[in-house]
């Protein structure tokens, strides 16, 4: 295990984004609320990828949205929990900002990137009008200059013939370059954080490595955070620091990239990790998820399993010693199991008065250093 | 772009022709066919003998004994911008005229004997160096003069077949006269019995129908002279002169008015075109706004609200509607606000344009304001129905653009609300509107039979059902074309207007 902070590492005075406790629901019209996201803590640091992962419905998205407040309001709701945000007029609480100053974050300090870069633009406008209405909201420059801005900003995300093709329409690019052009308007107005929402996931292969170097580039270049949300394991070797692995909208597993690979503590992950193939393995079938979930001896393998702790796991009934907390998500607890590791547990007789810190890593992977012992994804 | 105008004009035309052949068919196929109200009119003859004559000239005069595919042929050469031959003249009262039409030959003439002279030469219309006036006046003179001697021909050569109707009975050859006509080519081979006791009656209208046909052989003869030394300025622009020229369509001449159709046109047209004018952007000014704002509050209660009501609306009947307008509203014994009928106030001519004050201290309406109050209940029962179809329109495009990812791009971006609201998603939902365009708009010119009926408004639409009601072919012929060409013209207008709404909609 190799937690040092990289000697590249800035000055670290906290992290850009803290995420504590949130929780998210949608109101269901035919039953109960919809709880996406329920206690969920995350923190990204400057010139660092938190990647979270998960599958489809986890609250990987939600938990990005609601960082801009994304989320429609009704039917959704945010329960409680803040998002500490590091914005360079102080610290504020994205999930509480009223509307006015919350506009004044979005596309300027957090930028968002969407999955669908088809139907992620305006299909009515050139996308040099895109990228300069995000430039005229949040800079005092002259549309002139907005216009050399939004062209350098298509340059800087490598789109070839920018002169000609900011005039362009949407529907003239191709997906990868739509996508460069949604980065390009992300990045126009240099934000501290960007959220990538699956950025690849619509794009071929060769396409989505092009623009996974290019964030990682920019990242450097820029000087920012950026919360990678994904469900390819490949691209969390390859990017991410830190990786934050969801279900049913908890954390279940939170450590920087190695360790995560290396030594997978809760059983979901371990289960991901092995329903990937590996180069050079022979295998007649891999083991799904499900083997590994359903398997009993896997959830008493965590250390400190006999003094009681157990991997949460929202399909097994709780534990007979269970102290669970007043209010919502009383029963589950992110614990560092390990140092600078964290495992979603039942909160058990064994947790009480050992809560320890909640998840914070400013680790940065070395740049030269890929993932060894990731997945090849 | 301009290529592919051009081409969808150039696919106006057979559109055109296939419109108004349909529309002339269906008026030939109609009970009476085309110019029954004529026919009807030439009935008020008491007398048998009377009536065919009378119908005969009207035949004749309107050119209705042709077949009617025939005067479907002539119409169409009436209406075409591009005239073959030679170039008609316009009168002074916007008449067109053309060169005199040809005359049928008289029925049976070998049966006659008497052989018929050359076609007379015309005499010289008028004098070298005659004023315009004088010109005028000498071919009005000939027109008549041939429009009489054919009238009289006409009726001879009738009176000539009811001689020849006994006979014919007698020998068993009545299916030689159908309707108007004597079939010749059934006669042909027929050697006349002169013996026979209808001889006598038959010889004697033969020669008057012989000498008539003479006389208006020569009167045509001085028509034609008249026409070609050209006492009125020539219609339209030559492109082979004498062969092939361009000139404005000929609407023709109104059966029933005796006039120009194309003067009746442009007195009806400003006036359903102005009332459109007030009616069409209310109803836009309304439904739009309020499509936007119930598609910003989907579901809550001025969507609900605002939609039952428009449809409730929509669903009055405007019949009903505008006899309930002017019962209530208009009527002296209840309200009694507007005037129940017109468009003027029978003094409007001596009002001012504008209010201005009258001598005594009152003020007098003026002619604008007079007219607006006028057109308040016509362009209320026109509004009316139009806010449900229009508004429902706009909310279903918005929504459907309200859940667009590049809506949520541009909130990530910081995007205002309302600007997100006009520049994004109503931006988007221009398309629908378009269409919604090009259905509404040919009706603007069309006008509204009900409506314009029950407030007596003389309209397009009160034009056209008295076309229908006359069987007025001119009239309705060119009612419809106009309304086709207005139509596909809105079609090509709105798909010019899709290609700047939407940049991916490209026609190069």
């Amino acid at each position: 295990m190799t937690s040092a902070t990289p000697p590249a590492a800035p000055a670290d005075n906290g992290p850009l984004l803290r995420v504590r406790d949130l929780a998210v629901s949608f109101d269901n019209r035919d039953g109960p609320r919809i709880q996406a996201v329920d206690g969920v803590h995350m923190t990204v640091h400057h010139r660092q990828t938190l990647a979270v992962v998960g599958e489809s419905g986890c609250g990987k998205s939600v938990t990005a949205m609601s960082a801009l407040q994304l989320i429609p309001r009704p039917p959704g709701r945010y329960d409680r929990g803040r998002m500490e945000f590091a914005s360079k007029r102080g610290p504020v609480d994205l999930v509480a900002l009223p509307e006015a100053r919350m506009r004044e974050i979005r596309g300027n300090e957090i930028a968002m990137i969407f999955q669908e870069p088809m139907t992620s633009l305006n299909p009515v406008y050139t996308v040099g009008d895109q990228i300069m209405e995000a430039v005229l909201l949040h800079q005092e420059v002259s549309d002139r200059d907005a216009f050399e801005i939004a062209l350098q900003a298509m340059k800087d995300v490598g789109i070839p013939e920018a002169e000609r093709r900011i005039k362009g329409y949407p529907h003239q690019f191709s997906g990868g370059m739509r996508q460069r052009v949604m980065i390009a308007m992300a990045l126009a107005c240099h934000p501290r954080l960007l959220l990538a929402d699956e950025p690849t996931t619509a794009l071929d292969v060769t396409i989505q490595a092009q623009i996974l170097e290019l964030l990682r580039d920019l990242r450097e270049t820029r000087d920012m955070g950026m919360m990678l949300i994904t469900h390819d394991l490949g691209v969390v070797a390859e990017n991410a620091d830190v990786v934050c692995v969801m279900y049913a909208g908890r954390v279940v597993e939170y450590a920087n990239v190695l360790e995560l690979f290396g030594a997978p503590l809760h059983p979901y992950t371990r289960g991901l990790l092995n329903s990937i193939p590996k180069l050079g393995e022979r295998r007649e079938r891999l083991l799904t998820i499900r083997e590994i979930v359903e398997n009993e001896a896997e959830f008493k393998r965590l250390p400190g399993a006999q003094g009681g702790i157990r991997p949460w796991w929202p399909w097994h009934d709780p534990p007979a010693d269970l102290t669970p907390h007043e209010g919502p998500a009383g029963d589950y607890h992110l614990l560092e199991v390990r140092p600078e590791h964290w495992v979603g547990v039942w909160r058990t007789r064994a947790i009480e008065g050992h809560e320890g810190r909640l998840p914070d890593l400013s680790y940065r992977k070395p740049l030269s250093e890929p993932a060894t012992g990731a997945a090849a994804g | 772009m301009i290529t592919y105008i051009i081409r969808r004009l150039f696919l106006m035309i057979p559109t055109v022709i296939g419109i108004s052949f349909l529309i002339f068919m269906l008026v030939a196929l109609s009970p009476g066919g085309v110019g029954a109200a004529l026919r009807v009119a030439g009935g008020g003859a008491t007398e048998a003998t009377n009536r065919a004559v009378q119908e005969a000239y009207l035949e004749d005069r309107y050119g209705l004994d042709a077949p009617v595919i025939v005067q479907y042929v002539r119409w169409l050469g009436r209406i075409s911008p591009i005239k073959f031959g030679a170039r008609g003249q316009i009168m002074p009262t916007g008449e067109r005229v053309s060169a005199p039409k040809p005359l049928a030959e008289p029925w049976t003439r070998a049966w006659l004997g008497a052989p018929l002279p050359a076609a007379p030469r015309g005499a010289e219309p008028w004098k070298a160096g005659a004023s315009a006036e004088e010109k005028s006046i000498a071919y009005a003179r000939a027109s008549d003069a041939y429009a009489q001697d054919r009238a009289a021909y006409v009726a001879a050569r009738t009176l000539y077949r009811e001689a020849l109707g006994p006979y014919l009975r007698s020998v068993g050859l009545s299916g030689a006269i159908r309707g108007n006509r004597v079939r010749g080519s059934m006669l042909a081979d027929h050697t006349p019995d002169r013996a026979s006791a209808h001889w006598a009656a038959i010889e004697a209208a033969g020669a008057r129908m012989l000498t008539s046909y003479q006389r208006a052989l020569a009167s045509r003869a001085d028509l034609a002279a008249a026409f070609a030394a050209r006492p009125f300025p020539q219609a339209g622009v030559p492109v082979v002169p004498g062969v092939v020229s361009v000139a404005w369509p000929d609407l023709g001449m109104s059966f029933a008015r005796g006039r120009p159709v194309g003067q009746l046109i442009a007195a009806a047209l400003p006036v359903t075109i102005g009332i459109n004018l007030i009616a069409f952007p209310i109803i836009y000014m309304v439904a739009i706004p309020a499509g936007i704002a119930a598609a910003n509050r989907a579901g809550r209660l001025f969507d609900v609200v605002s939609g039952t009501f428009f449809v409730a609306l929509w669903s009055v009947p405007t019949v009903w509607a505008g006899v309930l307008a002017v019962g209530f509203l208009a009527n002296k014994d209840y309200l009694g606000w507007f005037p129940v009928t017109g468009l003027h106030d029978a003094g409007a001519d001596r009002m001012t344009y504008l209010p201005s004050p009258r001598g005594d201290g009152t003020w007098s309406m003026g002619y604008l304001v007079d007219y607006l109050w006028h057109v308040c209940l016509p362009v209320l029962c026109l509004v009316y129905a139009g806010f449900a179809v229009l508004s429902k329109q706009t909310r279903a495009a918005m929504l459907d653009n309200f859940n667009a990812d590049y809506v949520r791009t541009a909130k990530a971006k910081g995007v205002e609300a309302r600007v997100i609201l006009f520049a994004h998603v109503f931006r988007n939902s221009l398309l629908p509107l378009i269409t919604m365009f090009a259905s509404i708009f040919p009706a603007m010119l069309a006008g509204s039979v009900v409506v314009e009926r029950i407030f007596a408004i003389p309209g397009m639409g009160s034009l056209i059902l008295e076309a229908i009601n006359l069987k007025d072919r001119e009239l309705i012929l060119a009612n419809a074309v106009m309304i086709a060409l207005v139509n596909i013209m809105a079609l090509l207008l709105a798909d010019i207007l899709y290609a700047a709404a939407d940049p991916r909609i490209s026609y190069s």
